[in-house]
């Protein structure tokens, strides 16, 4: 049997004032694969892995998720695609103020209706998902710490058991470790390597250094300005190849990342807000 | 002049007033603020809701208090209750405006971290929103409170109840001895309540 494509884009580019910031001919992802994107930041990383997610809406061209495209504009049917689709961002994105424990509760959300979390009653199987997520990210001892006090490493792992209690089918980390030293940043990939194993999940992780990519991935994908411009093997990965990935040549996308993340959160009952991009659900 | 302490008795009961108006006021005018708040963040509503409950509450604060105390006196007549609508109507003015300004300055990205995961919106205000904001919320409220305590002291000049009242008919009647006791009333009123709120604050942060 051959492997199971689980995302596959074909012609997909985002648009936005005028130029592709993303434009992707051809992709295909099968499952349990570990897939790292590198390249400048603006080159189209994060889009990409928005879009997955279904926080971007691709301008035009096909964008194929578990065998479906992604069901943007449907409420109901998002909420069950986003539950799907673990993310972990650059800034962790936690709750400060909550307890670890309750951080990792949240990724139960999507599977809990509203009266059971509104009473705050999760019940065994939630706190054993949660139990196991936090084991495997090995914070089991500092449940009850507040999310702000730990250090960046820990609160990392604190969204990385998050995600898994959401227990995903696709993992995307987008820049999971750019704000982490190198020790920590190695740390954090191996928990990668690990849970991907041990949850079967395909990986899509951006990061910003090409050793960091070889150290995790099966596959590498580099990208500039909002195209695929190599991928191949780690192994295959040479410096050569690398000085002319980060060279730095026109870049479409600058800055829009950055520009992107203060806009696009507005609840749904809303209206289309200041930004272009609804996420839909 | 030693001051005259035979008004122990008039202290006492206006004090009890003057901090009845500012417990009931504040407190009915948060009940009102927060949802109004929470309408008035642009962030959250359309255009077409945020921008009218803004005006509205900008407005509202536009009124000095005294004035609001002088209609409400001629509304529903003398006595501690058109104080206390007077520091209600003011709060919402005011602490629907910081409840707003808090909703509108809250990180996003926790937000849409939470709305990841397939929280709903209901779930994404509980979990991620409330406790992210609470705390100001809490510190805004002891302060708005602390401060009415203070306006609400001289609400009684214009016929609003308590402590002000009391003040105004002494020096009316060149009581000197007695006002000052009971500006040193007003004086202690102030200093415990700011001392209540400074200890809320603190516990908060």
């Amino acid at each position: 049997m051959s492997p199971e494509v689980i995302i596959r884009l074909k012609d997909a580019v985002v648009r936005r004032d005028g130029q592709d910031i993303l434009s992707i001919d051809s992709l295909e992802i099968t499952r349990g694969e570990r897939v790292a994107f590198i390249g400048n930041s603006g080159s189209g990383k994060t889009t990409l892995m928005r879009m997955l997610k279904g926080y971007i809406t691709p301008t035009r061209g096909h964008v194929e998720v578990m065998g479906a495209p992604v069901p943007l504009g449907n409420r109901a049917r998002m909420r069950g695609y986003h539950r799907q689709i673990g993310m972990i961002h650059q800034h962790f994105d936690l709750i400060g103020r909550e307890s670890v424990w309750q951080n990792v509760y949240h990724g139960r959300l999507g599977y809990v209706p509203f009266l059971r979390s509104f009473l705050g009653r999760f019940d065994k199987g939630d706190r054993e998902i949660c139990m196991r997520a936090l084991k495997e990210v090995r914070l089991d001892d500092k449940l009850y710490r507040s999310a702000r006090t730990l250090s960046g490493g820990e609160q990392q792992r604190v969204a990385i058991a998050r995600t898994l209690s959401q227990e995903p089918t696709i993992f995307l980390a987008d820049e999971p470790v750019s704000n982490l030293d190198p020790a920590l940043s190695e740390d954090i990939l191996d928990l990668f390597g690990t849970i991907c194993v041990a949850y079967r999940l395909t990986l899509l992780i951006s990061l910003h250094l090409p050793e960091l990519a070889r150290r995790i991935a099966d596959r590498i994908i580099a990208m500039k300005a909002g195209e695929i411009v190599w991928q191949g093997l780690p192994e295959e990965l040479s410096e050569e190849k690398i000085s002319e990935i980060y060279e730095r040549g026109e870049r479409n996308g600058e800055g829009y990342d950055r520009l992107e993340r203060t806009n696009e959160f507005h609840m749904s009952w809303g209206h289309g807000a200041k930004g272009h991009l609804v996420p839909g659900s | 002049m030693p001051p005259d302490w035979s008004v122990w008795d008039v202290l006492w009961r206006a004090s009890l007033e003057t901090l009845q108006t500012t417990i009931a006021g504040t407190f009915l005018g948060a009940l009102f603020a927060y949802p109004l708040g929470v309408m008035a963040a642009s962030n959250w509503t359309p255009p077409w809701i945020h921008l009218p409950v803004k005006a509205a509450m900008a407005f509202i604060r536009s009124i000095p208090l005294l004035i609001l105390a002088l209609l409400f006196v001629s509304a529903v007549g003398l006595g501690p209750f058109p104080g206390v609508l007077a520091i209600a109507v003011h709060s919402v003015g005011v602490l629907g405006r910081f409840v707003a300004e808090e909703i509108e300055a809250t990180d996003p990205r926790p937000l849409l971290a939470l709305q990841g995961t397939g929280a709903s919106s209901i779930q994404v205000i509980q979990h991620g929103l409330i406790p992210q904001v609470l705390p100001q919320m809490v510190a805004h409220l002891a302060i708005r409170f602390e401060m009415n305590l203070r306006d609400s002291t001289i609400l009684g000049l214009v016929g609003a109840g308590g402590l002000g009242f009391y003040v105004f008919l002494y020096i009316k009647q060149f009581q000197w001895e007695k006002t000052g006791v009971l500006c040193l009333a007003i004086i202690f009123l102030v200093f415990a309540g700011e001392f209540v709120s400074w200890q809320i604050r603190k516990r908060l942060i």
